[in-house]
């Protein structure tokens, strides 16, 4: 199969919410393989909503979702993490009384019931070198690490899938500031080392510098989309996301 | 034969709690199992006793199938009777509330009820005890051997389970469900496939309890309810959702019980359960080991 100019992800007049309440209405987008590609918004505007369906987390009630050639609007979360979408969900969500090695273990367990051993030990390999505090840490129950060692340890949890798409949903919420530049430094380096990235983020600035391509969604619609650094300079982003002018 | 010291009979007495107490504590782990993947009481989990008991004594008794084979036919019958009451009576629920799914599981253990006596008629049976009924004598105590067999068959249960649940990824999988329904889904786990499998353990240990209870107390149609009960009162006295609280509280309440009728009056033998799960209700509902803010937190 050749890998023309489709996109890796592609979201197409996307409508979804919770029960009656619609959060997001006829929202496209597209991520290309390779990029960073950011959503901003206010609290409220859709951003969570958008990542729980494409993860299956939450039903789209219109519209389409196609990964990589393969339409999964509709399968359940487990199977499209077994196509290669991982999500670290809002709030981290590990298993927090379970230990640190436990929550990576489980970050593989598709290749565990694939008895992909190798794929295993070379990936937990790679996230302790990536963040070498989880495995100062691996006997601790989780549910004792800080909330950026959580963030972490969610983040790692999600790459022992190998995923070929990464969907990170407000990664810095409530961590101090180091710790949000920790957090943005590992998304450049996962970057640069090829993963595919759909971030969704509150502190627009930060989500700007390390995106190729960003969003804007404001009460559940795109409002403005372009190249980041163009967004960047936008006045009306400026204005309303980065606190200047 | 002699009269008994006091000393011997209180020995007698908790060589019978722990016996019993070991039923009640498998028939606890069952409860757990599958509360701590769905939230939900499977009221039905006394009747998984109740059919080990009974298809056993057909299969061994009636059919005349070795112990050691009809041992694992019975608990592979009652393990396919546990997955179709996940696949009949509990995925089919259209808006599943966790009072909905307990509604379900009360019909399934009165159908389970009804279905036994169609077969099995409204008889106890008996069932040989695995290394015949002679008892053992030790230092003054009269011991079955059988009692020996069913706190053997619960440290086995045990023992396997924490393996099962800390060493294996299957069983860190049905952890993982109940801490965190949501992030199981996110990590690939099919928590449906973790809900058929809780009501394939439990109805396994069910019938293990079943088995080896039946030598000792007879079994008939209808014991269903009354060990579910005494089960759920070890269940909630240990710790809803804890499994070395449903060992602990299982064993507990066996010895109050078997204290409880040979000291005070044996005619409120089943009350003592009642009283002892009323009084954890009124006064420590999280139970001995049970932290209630864990027992919350987990949602599918």
């Amino acid at each position: 199969m050749s890998k023309t100019a489709a996109p890796l992800l592609a979201i197409e007049q996307l409508t979804a919410g919770y029960g009656p309440i619609t959060a997001i209405k006829g929202v496209s987008l597209a991520v290309t393989a390779g990029q960073v590609v950011s959503i901003i918004g206010a609290n409220g505007a859709g951003k969570t909503t958008l990542l729980k369906a494409v993860s299956g987390m939450n039903r789209a009630t219109r519209g389409r979702i196609v990964f990589n050639g393969r339409e999964i609007t509709r399968l359940a979360a487990d199977r499209i993490v077994s196509l290669g979408l991982s999500q670290v969900a809002e709030g981290r969500q590990i298993f927090a009384h379970m230990s640190v090695a436990d929550n990576i273990e489980l970050g593989a367990y598709l290749f565990h019931r694939q008895r992909k051993r190798q794929l295993i030990d070379e990936g937990k390999e790679a996230v302790y070198t990536m963040f070498p505090v989880l495995a100062k840490r691996a006997g601790q129950i989780a549910g004792t690490l800080s909330g950026g060692e959580q963030q972490m340890l969610a983040i790692a949890r999600a790459l022992m899938a190998r995923p070929t798409l990464l969907l990170l949903d407000e990664p810095s919420m409530g961590l101090a500031p180091l710790i949000v530049r920790d957090i943005f430094r590992t998304i450049e380096q996962l970057h640069a080392g090829g993963t595919t990235i759909l971030l969704v983020e509150q502190n627009a600035r930060a989500a700007l510098q390390v995106a190729d391509y960003a969003y804007v969604l404001e009460t559940g619609r795109v409002v403005l989309e372009g190249p980041a650094r163009q967004l960047a300079d936008d006045p009306k982003v400026k204005r309303a996301y980065l606190g200047i002018g | 034969m002699e009269s008994f010291t006091l000393t011997q009979q209180l020995l007698q007495f908790m060589v019978t709690g722990l016996t019993i107490g070991s039923i009640y504590a498998m028939v606890a782990i069952g409860f757990n199992i599958i509360y701590n993947v769905t939230e939900v009481l499977n009221l039905a989990q006394g009747e998984f006793v109740m059919l080990g008991g009974l298809i056993m004594v057909s299969l061994h008794v009636a059919l005349g199938l070795p112990l050691v084979a009809a041992f694992a036919a019975t608990v592979a019958t009652v393990t396919v009777v546990g997955m179709l009451l996940d696949r009949l009576a509990i995925r089919p629920v259209r808006q599943p509330t966790v009072m909905s799914l307990i509604i379900a599981t009360v019909a399934a253990s009165m159908i389970f009820k009804g279905l036994a006596m169609l077969i099995w008629g409204k008889n106890p049976y008996d069932l040989p005890a695995f290394s015949g009924r002679e008892p053992i004598l030790l230092g003054g105590l009269v011991i079955q051997s059988q009692y020996l067999w069913v706190i053997g068959f619960m440290v086995l249960v045990t023992v396997l389970l924490a393996l099962f649940f800390n060493r294996t990824i299957l069983g860190k999988a049905m952890r993982a469900c109940s801490d965190n329904g949501a992030a199981a889904r996110l990590v690939g786990i099919n928590t449906q496939q973790m809900v058929l499998l809780a009501f394939a353990v439990s109805a396994a240990i069910g019938a293990v309890a079943g088995i080896t209870l039946t030598p000792i107390a007879l079994m008939d149609y209808d014991r269903g309810a009354m060990l579910a009960i005494k089960g759920f009162a070890a269940a909630i006295l240990g710790g809803l959702g804890s499994f070395p609280g449903a060992i602990l509280g299982g064993i507990i309440l066996g010895l109050i019980e078997s204290y409880g009728a040979g000291l005070l009056l044996s005619g409120y033998k089943d009350a003592y359960a009642l009283i002892v799960l009323l009084l954890v209700l009124f006064l420590r509902p999280s139970g001995i080991l049970g932290g209630m803010a864990a027992a919350r937190s987990k949602r599918v």
